[in-house]
């Protein structure tokens, strides 16, 4: 349905050659190039700016939970601008086919053969709007996707091309007609954000820069998708030391104590990721307690369910306490 | 503070946790140490110390396995069976002329009589006893602690320690540490069974300590005013054994005795002689025991050797009188046998005691050897004599022995020995009735430590070294001849009571030596009666004595043994405790001070009160190990009583924060940082348990440059995993001097 890319990623064998990873310290510039960026166009989300950015440079991918029409698509275009890189959108509709997603096999009349019509997962930055009112089937293509990092259709694995993070976003007020994302594939986004609305300055800003040309349309990239990938190199190599992991493991445990479904590991491996990412985000090599509270919020709530059943909220509650209550070591 | 409430089966210590059960454990094995240690110490003077010590560590490990493996009826009857066994084994040991007047019953009465404070020490066979009754004590408590049955085993431990309580043979100390040591074990059981806090091991260790306190002030072991803890509260200088017969029957009537320069008796005999009391047999390092019963009167053989008839009229002028002194031999009482007893050394004895104006007519056979007699008397001893008059306490015997084999290096014959002994008494010590009385072994410390003494410790030290050159030797109490105050009378004071030894020779009997020097001895008895005469004491003198010492118009003094030291007339002594006859008596070798005082002169014949004592020139000395001890444990409850009260935390606080000691470089720099810290929030506020340590750093305002790079350096090695000497030198270096300024954390 969107735009099909021309040159798909083969069917990908390659081995590991993964690219060297940045220095640290460029890394760090890197990223912050890109907030800046970003935040040429996105007036008043520093924070989620950031966590979308770690969220790239941790291989992670993310969940906007929020009203429409808050700049969640805008976001994303920019965040695809600024890295230089193929940027895709699905919107996610009652009707939509997982093959609308991933892409599908098309029947060539003249070499008589199927040949493969890439879906828009393939792209660098996904954006996946309003991804709770597609069908259950079609949210986990995107989901196996995101997970695996490679699509299969009729029996034929496809790489995805990297970087590659999607951003979906859902809205709270869609009321009936949408399918709530399970609990097991919701725990596949690294971080839940919301952006709500600006400040009232925030919002006069946004007015200011929308009147004329478009902000978006002169953004210049400021970062390769090369670089990125080496960006994240450096990123899995952050150290992290026994202190910060068991940190992070009494974090968890905590959640798990405390509610009827707490972090799971896949969770705590989230949020040691996150904090790497949010280490070099800072300009050092190794993660601080600091990082894993920074990150903590976005990594963890959406993956605890609370007695109450109140949602988001409870959950970030819970954390919260945690960071309060959890002794630092 | 938390982990004092927590409930729990271990005692937390630093890093290590000690389960309650094997805190209990330990405490029920001082319990048994304690009274195992009565019986190790009657072994020790009795001699099969190794055989003890084989048996109680068998039966330990017999209990052990037993624990795991025996129900709890089977053990029962297995110990009932221990202990019948034991005493079984006991009586078979007994001498047959001892067995032949037992019966049932008297065994039973014996066996009572020890519980009113007679010490197992009289036995005659009291090894064969203590080895029989040590693995039913050993295994009992010990099976039943290990299988949780704390109570029943505190019980069985604590009946057999009160029983040598009753015995006397427990002093106050071992007493003492065996009631906290069952207290400690009952609590600590308790709180294995049950759980428990470490505060309330703290309250055990207070209350334990508020038992030392309470007991040091008022003792209610027996003879505990007579033995206290501590010095200086009301009794004279005693041992832990002096508990054993220093009841108050003996005080009573030895106080009178032993102190005064008023008359106690006159004699009437044709010859002057040594009226003696009686003899012991038994030494424990601490003092003397006669072991065994007295028998009912009848005459006694004459010594088989050469002798001369002694007849000797006594008439009391004492009160009373709890003694037949007579010299040795006795063999007859032409009268007042009716009211005598013969103790198994075969002096004679009231029963009850002699009142003022009885008399008695006794008959003596005085050993007469001669010289070449005694040296050619050979040493075929008798084997009862051998053994009983032989025993020393063998944690001494080997140092006494090998002075003594210096001492009486050229001396081939028992008799050269016990003149080479007696002349190196008499040449090497001072006499002096002001002396402390020493710890631990009398003999051993009056040989090679002490200058001076008196006649308990001449004698004393004499028999003991006598005894090590296997040279059968006895302690002997009576008083010396007394004043002479017509031909054939004596007058005898209290003062006149003394000690000396008896040695014996094969187809002589036994003979007496006295290694006290004269001398001094007369000077300081005539320096008193002069004193009390001029006081007007009543019953200094006798009508006759007044009048002055007949002198004989021979020159040549008479001499019984030939061995006699020279001792004029009124040559006399104060002996200790002569004491009242009977059994299980002993003389207490304590030093006797108001004799020998001469500014403050008591009533006379009035046993000086204690508190004087006490209240003199109390002399600076290291402290007992008793002391130490007790001072130990009160520590421990000072510590527990402040861990309580937070004290000690704070304390252990301050040095921690004051002192740290080096180790790895990762562990140099947490606890600096641990220290910083503990500064900040001395001065700031704590670090909120979920605030890393940037962000506690970064929310204190004005925090010192220092503290910042302390807390980068932290950061570096505990979450970059850098660990580095230099760095951590210098976290130390930093927090060191921030603890030093203190004040120096802000700007």
């Amino acid at each position: 349905m969107t735009d099909a890319n021309p040159n798909p990623t083969p069917p990908s064998r390659r081995g590991d050659d993964s690219p060297t990873p940045l220095p640290v310290d460029e890394a760090a510039s890197l990223a912050g190039r890109i907030v800046e960026n970003v935040e040429e166009v996105i007036v008043g989300h520093h924070d989620v700016t950031e966590h979308i950015v770690t969220a790239i440079l941790a291989r992670g991918h993310l969940l906007l939970d929020d009203v429409p029409g808050v700049g969640k698509t805008m976001l994303a275009r920019s965040l695809a601008r600024s890295i230089d890189c193929e940027f895709k959108r699905v919107q996610f509709t009652p009707d939509l086919m997982p093959t609308d997603v991933t892409g599908v096999n098309v029947f060539d009349e003249r070499s008589r053969e199927f040949e493969f019509r890439p879906g828009p997962v393939f792209g660098n930055v996904v954006l996946a709007d309003e991804i709770n009112r597609a069908p259950p089937k079609t949210q986990s293509a995107l989901l196996e996707a995101m997970e695996e990092s490679q699509v299969t259709v009729d029996g034929e694995t496809y790489r995805l091309d990297q970087p590659f993070t999607v951003i979906a976003t859902q809205n709270d007020v869609g009321g009936d007609r949408t399918y709530e994302l399970p609990i097991a594939e919701i725990d596949r986004f690294m971080k839940q954000l919301t952006l709500g609305y600006p400040s009232p300055e925030d919002e006069s800003e946004v007015l200011r820069r929308v009147t004329g040309r478009h902000p978006i349309e002169g953004l210049d990239p400021v970062a390769t998708g090369e670089e990125v990938r080496r960006a994240r190199e450096t990123v899995a190599g952050v150290t992290a030391e026994a202190a910060v992991r068991e940190y992070v493991t009494r974090l968890a445990n905590y959640t798990r104590e405390r509610a009827d479904l707490g972090v799971s590991p896949r969770g705590s491996i989230a949020l040691l990721r996150a904090g790497q990412a949010r280490a070099v985000l800072d300009g050092r090599d190794y993660v601080v307690p600091d990082d894993v509270q920074a990150e903590a919020e976005a990594v963890l709530r959406h993956r605890v369910r609370t007695g109450a059943e109140t949602g988001g909220a409870s959950g970030a509650a819970l954390i919260a306490e945690a960071l309060e209550n959890v002794p630092v070591s | 503070m938390s982990a004092d409430a927590a409930v729990g089966r271990e005692l937390e210590l630093g890093d290590v946790a000690v389960p309650y059960h094997w805190l209990a454990v330990g405490s029920t094995g001082v319990l048994m140490a304690t009274y195992l240690s009565v019986l190790y110490h009657v072994t020790d003077i009795v001699g099969g110390t190794a055989a003890l010590t084989a048996l109680v560590v068998a039966t330990l490990v017999a209990a052990t396995l037993a624990a795991r493996h025996l129900p709890v009826s089977y053990a029962a009857a297995l110990v009932v069976g221990l202990l019948g066994a034991g005493l079984g084994g006991y009586y078979l040991s007994v001498p047959s002329p001892y067995l032949v007047a037992t019966s049932t019953g008297q065994i039973l009465a014996d066996n009572v009589a020890l519980l009113t404070g007679l010490s197992v020490l009289r036995m005659t066979e009291v090894g064969a006893w203590a080895l029989g009754v040590a693995p039913a004590l050993s295994f009992g408590p010990w099976y039943l602690v290990l299988r949780r049955r704390y109570a029943l085993a505190v019980a069985a431990g604590g009946v057999a320690l009160t029983f040598f309580v009753l015995t006397g043979d427990a002093g106050s100390f071992v007493t003492l540490v065996g009631s906290l040591a069952a207290a400690s074990a009952l609590g600590f059981g308790t709180l294995a069974r049950r759980g428990g806090t470490a505060a309330q091991v703290d309250a055990i260790a207070i209350a334990l300590v508020a038992m030392v306190v309470v007991s040091s002030a008022i003792s209610v072991v027996p003879g505990g005013t007579a033995s206290p803890i501590l010095p200086g509260g009301s009794a004279g200088p005693q041992t832990v054994e002096g508990s054993v017969v220093n009841n108050d029957e003996r005080t009573n009537i030895v106080g009178s005795i032993e102190l005064s320069p008023t008359v106690r008796f006159s004699v009437e005999a044709e010859r002057r002689g040594y009226w003696r009391v009686g003899a012991y047999d038994r030494y424990d390092g601490d003092g003397w025991i006669r072991t065994g019963e007295a028998t009912d009167y009848r005459a006694q053989s004459a010594p088989p050797g050469p002798s001369r008839t002694l007849d000797q009229t006594v008439t009391v002028e004492a009160d009373r009188l709890g003694a037949m002194p007579a010299a040795w031999r006795p063999v007859r009482l032409r009268t007042g046998a009716d009211n005598a007893r013969v103790t198994s050394e075969g002096s004679f004895d009231p029963i009850g005691a002699l009142r003022e104006g009885e008399q008695y007519t006794v008959l003596s056979e005085v050993p007469d050897p001669s010289e070449s007699e005694l040296r050619t008397a050979g040493t075929d001893y008798p084997e009862e004599i051998a053994e009983r008059y032989r025993q020393l306490p063998a944690s001494s015997a080997d140092r006494i022995r090998e002075r003594t084999d210096e001492i009486a290096a050229g001396a081939e014959t028992p008799y050269a020995t016990a003149v080479a002994i007696e002349n190196w008494l008499e040449a090497n010590k001072a006499y002096s009735l002001d002396v402390d009385r020493p710890d631990g072994n009398v003999a051993e410390s009056f040989i090679f430590d002490m200058e001076r003494g008196y006649c308990t410790y001449y004698a004393t030290a004499m028999v003991a070294m006598l005894r090590s050159q296997d040279v059968p030797a006895r302690f002997a109490v009576g008083y010396t001849p007394g004043q002479r105050v017509a031909e054939n009378e004596w007058v005898v004071r209290g003062l006149d009571s003394h000690a000396w030894v008896e040695v014996y020779f094969p187809e002589i009997g036994w003979v007496k030596f006295d290694p006290t020097p004269g001398g001094p001895r007369a000077d300081t008895e005539s320096q008193r009666v002069q004193q009390a005469r001029e006081r007007n004491v009543s019953n200094v003198d006798t009508d006759d004595s007044q009048n002055g010492t007949w002198t004989p118009t021979t020159t040549q003094p008479e001499d019984e043994t030939g061995t006699e030291t020279t001792d004029d007339g009124t040559g006399s002594e104060n002996l200790t405790a002569v004491a009242e006859s009977g059994p299980g008596q002993r003389p207490q070798l304590a030093p006797d001070r108001e004799v020998g005082r001469t500014d403050s002169a008591p009533e006379i014949g009035v046993a000086t009160t204690e508190a004087e004592d006490g209240a003199g020139d109390v002399p600076i000395r290291p402290p007992s190990p008793e002391e130490a001890a007790l001072g130990g444990l009160v520590v421990v409850g000072l510590l527990a009583a402040a861990r309580r009260t937070g004290a000690l935390a704070r304390l252990r606080r301050t040095a921690w924060l004051y002192w740290q000691p080096r180790r790895d470089p990762d562990t140099d720099v947490e606890r600096a940082f641990a220290r910083l810290e503990h500064l900040l929030a001395d001065r700031f506020r704590e670090r909120r348990p979920g605030e890393t340590p940037r962000e506690y750093l970064d929310a204190i305002r004005g925090i010192d440059r220092r503290a910042e790079r302390v807390g980068e350096i932290y950061e570096r090695v505990r979450y970059a995993g850098e660990s580095d000497r230099l760095l951590a030198d210098q976290a130390v270096a930093l927090v060191d001097e921030l603890v030093r300024e203190r004040r120096g954390l802000g700007r």
